[in-house]
C-alpha cells in the first residue's frame, strides 16, 4: 500500500486564520470506508445520522463520493484487498483533507491484528488526525471525538430530543 | 439408497454423527443428493479431510473424506450453495473440488501475503499491486452490454462488497458479486485459540448477529463437553437473542426506508431502536451485545437486572411500536415501491437453501426457534405475507419485531431476578455443534476441541445463500435499486468473507 499522507491541513485546525467555518451551513463532509471489520463501527456511525444524535447540527455530514469529502473516515482492520481502495479514495479527495480512524480495528487491528490478509490497522502506517478507540465506540463517543477537532462539545443525547415516530 | 444412508454406511468415527467415507462412496453420496432433499449445512476442510454437514430432522449428520492429491469430488453439482464453500476451501487450503460448478477465486485476489495460507505449506503471495482484478463469470459481459458497478466503497456504512453489473437499456441484464474485501482470516484466528478468545471472535463475525454467533458457538462447545446449561441461562440467552433480533430488524428497516426515500419512517425505526439500546446497554454492558455470552454461561454487566430490563423494553416499545407500524403502512408510496422489487421465488429459495425471514416472507415455514431449547412455550408460529417481495420482507420484519417484544414480555416474568449462574465445563478432545435461529436465519457452529483449546471452527450463516439469492434477483432491476435490494436481503460481506 502506498502510504497515505494524512495531514489535516491547517485550514481545518483550530486557531488558524484559514480555519474553515463549521456548523450546519458549512458542514465538515466525511467519506466513510469500511476496510474490513465486523461492521459494528459502521452500524454505530449509521446511528449517528438519526436522533438523538444531532450530527448535522454539530456540523458534520456523510457524503457518497470522496470527491466531495473533507475527511476520510475509516473503520475496519484494513485488509490487503481494501488498502488500494482506500488509497484511491484518498487520492480522489480534494485538498485540504484529513483522516479519522474509528474503532480499535482501524487503529491497530483490534481483534484482527496483521496476518496473511489483514494489514492490522492504520496506526503504524499513516499519520491519523483523529483516533476514536472502542470496539465499537458508541455514537456519542464518535460525535464527541469529531467535535473535539474544533474544540467544541457535542450535545449529550439526553438533552437532544428523542423522537421515535 | 438415500443420501443419508450413504453416510451412515461409512466408517464410524469418534464423533457419533460423523462417518468417514471412501471416495467412491462420497461420489455415490453426491449422486444421491441430486435426487434427495437432505438439508445441507456446509462443507469445510482441515487440510487433511473435507467434511460435509447435513441436518436430517434437525440433527447433525456429517460425512468425512480424506483428500487425495489435494482433491475431492465437489458437492456443487448437487447443491448450488456448495460452490461458495468449495471456492473458499481452494483459496485457503488449495484443495480442489473436482467437477465443481464454479472455480473462480472467492476470497484470494492475489493480494494476500501468501496463497493457500491454511495449507500445510502455504504458497507465495500473489504480488498484485493496486486495485484487485477478478475473473468475470461466464454469463458476464456480453456484446452490447454496458458495464456498471457498485462498491466496495460507496460511502455507506455497509461492509465492503463489489457488485459488477452488465446493463442493457438501462436495466441490469446480469450481475455478479466480488467478495473477499472483508476477509479477516477467522479460520486461522480460531485455530488453537482459548475458548474465551474464540467466543469473542465469534461475536465479531458480523455485528447485528453477534449474540446469535456467540450462543451458537457456546452451544457447540457445551455440546463437545457433553454439558447443558440450566433453564435460567437458556432464558437469559433467549432474551438476548430476541433483543438482538428487534434491533437488527429495526436497523434494516430503517435502511430500507431511507434508501426508498422515506426518511421519516427511517427516523422512526432508528429512534425506537435507540430508545431500546439506551435502556439495555447499561445492563448488558454492550450496545451491540458483543461479548455477552461465554461457554457455560453469560457475561453480563448486571445479570440480575435482565428481567427488569426486558419489562422496561416492552413498556418503551408499547408506546412507539404501533405508531411505527401504522406509519410504515401509510407512508405515501413506500409499500408500493418495495412491492415492485426484489421478488424471491420458492424455486430460488430451494435451489440456494436460504432460510430465515427471506424464506418466511416467501411462504416457507422455517424457523429454528421451533426446536431451540429455551423457546418452549415462548415462540409461536405466526404466518404473514408470503409473496417474497421486498415489501413482504419489510412487513414480516415489522411483525417479527412485535413478536419478539411479546416474547421479551413473556421472558421478563419468567426470569425474575435470576443471574443464571454458570456451568463448569471440563474440556475434552471432542466435537460439538450448536445451532441458533439468528436474525437472518440459521447460524450453526461446528467446533473441535483439543487439549483444552479450540482446534478448529466451522461457522455456517445465511450470508452465502443470501448472496446467491441477491445475484439471481438483480436482473431486470435498475442500477439504482442495487443498494436497496442488498439491504432487503441483508447482504453482509463481514459475515460472508469472515
Ligand atoms: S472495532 Fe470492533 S466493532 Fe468496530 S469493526 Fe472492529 S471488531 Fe467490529
Amino acid at each position: 500500500m502506498g502510504l497515505i499522507r494524512a495531514v489535516f491541513d491547517a485550514a481545518f485546525k483550530q486557531d488558524m486564520r484559514r480555519m474553515k467555518p463549521v456548523g450546519p451551513r458549512w458542514p465538515l463532509l466525511l467519506f466513510h470506508v469500511d476496510t474490513g471489520g465486523c461492521g459494528g463501527c459502521g452500524m454505530e456511525l449509521q446511528a449517528l445520522r438519526y436522533a438523538p444524535y444531532d450530527m448535522e447540527g454539530a456540523g458534520f455530514g456523510f457524503v457518497t463520493s470522496p470527491r466531495n469529502a473533507d475527511v476520510l473516515l475509516i473503520t475496519g482492520a484494513l485488509t490487503r484487498a481494501m488498502a488500494p481502495v482506500l488509497e484511491a479514495a484518498w487520492q480522489a479527495m480534494p485538498t485540504p483533507k484529513g483522516l479519522i480512524a474509528v474503532g480499535s480495528c482501524a487503529l491497530d487491528g483490534g481483534m484482527f491484528p496483521e496476518n496473511y490478509t489483514v494489514l492490522g490497522g492504520l496506526e503504524r502506517r499513516v499519520s491519523i488526525d483523529l483516533k476514536i478507540p472502542g470496539c465499537p465506540p458508541a455514537p456519542q463517543d464518535v460525535l464527541n471525538g469529531l467535535c473535539s477537532l474544533f474544540g467544541k462539545q457535542a450535545v449529550p443525547p439526553k438533552e437532544a430530543e428523542t423522537s421515535a415516530v | 439408497m438415500n443420501a443419508a444412508s450413504h453416510i451412515w454406511a461409512g466408517e464410524e468415527t469418534e464423533t457419533p454423527w460423523r462417518f468417514r467415507l471412501q471416495e467412491m462412496a462420497w461420489r455415490d453420496l453426491v449422486d444421491a443428493l441430486k435426487h434427495d432433499d437432505l438439508p445441507f449445512v456446509g462443507l469445510w476442510c482441515d487440510g487433511t479431510d473435507v467434511h460435509a454437514l447435513f441436518l436430517p430432522d434437525g440433527q447433525p449428520l456429517a460425512a468425512t473424506l480424506a483428500l487425495e492429491d489435494g482433491r475431492y469430488p465437489a458437492l456443487s453439482p448437487a447443491r448450488d450453495i456448495s460452490c461458495l464453500y468449495e471456492r473458499r476451501i481452494y483459496d485457503l487450503y488449495g484443495a480442489e473440488g473436482m467437477w465443481a460448478t464454479d472455480v473462480r477465486p472467492l476470497l484470494d485476489h492475489d493480494v494476500w501475503s501468501s496463497s493457500t495460507p491454511l495449507a500445510e505449506h502455504p504458497g507465495a503471495g500473489g504480488g498484485q499491486k493496486g486495485l484487485i482484478h477478478f475473473q468475470p463469470a461466464e454469463h458476464m459481459p456480453q456484446e452490447g452490454d454496458m458495464a456498471d458497478g457498485w462498491g466496495p466503497a460507496t460511502g455507506g456504512m455497509e461492509p465492503p462488497l463489489h457488485v459488477a453489473l452488465a446493463m442493457q437499456e438501462g436495466r441490469i441484464r446480469a450481475a455478479e458479486t466480488v467478495t473477499g474485501y472483508a476477509h479477516r482470516g477467522m479460520e486461522l484466528r480460531w485455530r488453537n485459540s482459548r475458548v474465551e478468545d474464540a467466543c469473542k471472535l465469534s461475536a465479531r463475525v458480523a455485528a447485528g448477529q453477534s449474540v446469535a454467533h456467540q450462543v451458537a458457538f457456546c452451544l457447540a462447545v457445551e455440546d463437545a463437553c457433553k454439558e447443558q446449561v440450566g433453564p435460567e441461562i437458556r432464558l437469559l440467552r433467549v432474551a438476548l437473542l430476541e433483543l438482538e433480533r428487534i434491533c437488527h430488524h429495526l436497523f434494516l428497516l430503517a435502511d430500507m426506508a431511507r434508501l426508498a426515500g422515506a426518511r421519516l419512517v427511517a427516523s422512526g425505526c432508528m429512534g425506537l431502536r435507540e430508545k431500546l439500546l439506551q435502556e439495555a446497554a447499561p445492563i448488558t454492558g454492550s450496545r451491540l451485545l458483543m461479548d455477552v455470552c461465554v461457554p457455560g454461561g453469560l457475561s453480563l454487566r448486571h445479570a440480575t437486572q435482565m428481567g427488569d430490563m426486558c419489562g422496561r423494553l416492552c413498556e418503551v416499545a408499547e408506546r412507539d411500536y404501533p405508531a411505527l407500524l401504522a406509519l410504515w403502512q401509510e407512508y405515501p408510496g413506500l409499500s408500493m415501491q418495495l412491492a415492485g422489487i426484489g421478488k424471491v421465488t420458492a424455486d430460488l429459495l430451494e435451489r440456494v437453501g436460504l432460510d430465515g425471514p427471506t424464506a418466511r416472507a416467501a411462504g416457507w415455514d422455517c424457523d429454528g426457534r421451533r426446536m431451540m431449547p429455551g423457546y418452549e412455550g415462548i415462540w409461536r408460529f405466526t404466518s404473514g405475507r408470503q409473496d417474497g417481495t421486498a415489501e413482504d420482507r419489510a412487513m414480516l420484519l415489522l411483525e417479527e419485531v412485535g413478536e419478539s417484544l411479546r416474547m421479551l414480555d413473556e421472558v421478563a416474568s419468567r426470569i425474575g431476578l435470576t443471574a443464571g449462574g454458570s456451568v463448569q465445563l471440563s474440556m475434552q478432545d471432542s466435537e460439538g455443534t450448536g445451532m441458533v435461529e439468528g436474525p437472518w436465519g440459521g447460524i450453526l457452529y461446528w467446533v473441535r476441541l483439543k487439549e483444552g483449546r479450540v482446534e478448529q471452527v466451522f461457522a455456517r450463516n445465511p450470508s452465502s445463500a443470501a448472496l446467491l439469492t441477491f445475484e439471481a434477483i438483480l436482473p431486470g432491476h435498475q442500477p439504482d435499486d442495487v443498494a436497496l435490494l442488498a439491504r432487503s436481503l441483508d447482504i453482509n460481506a463481514a459475515a460472508l468473507d469472515q
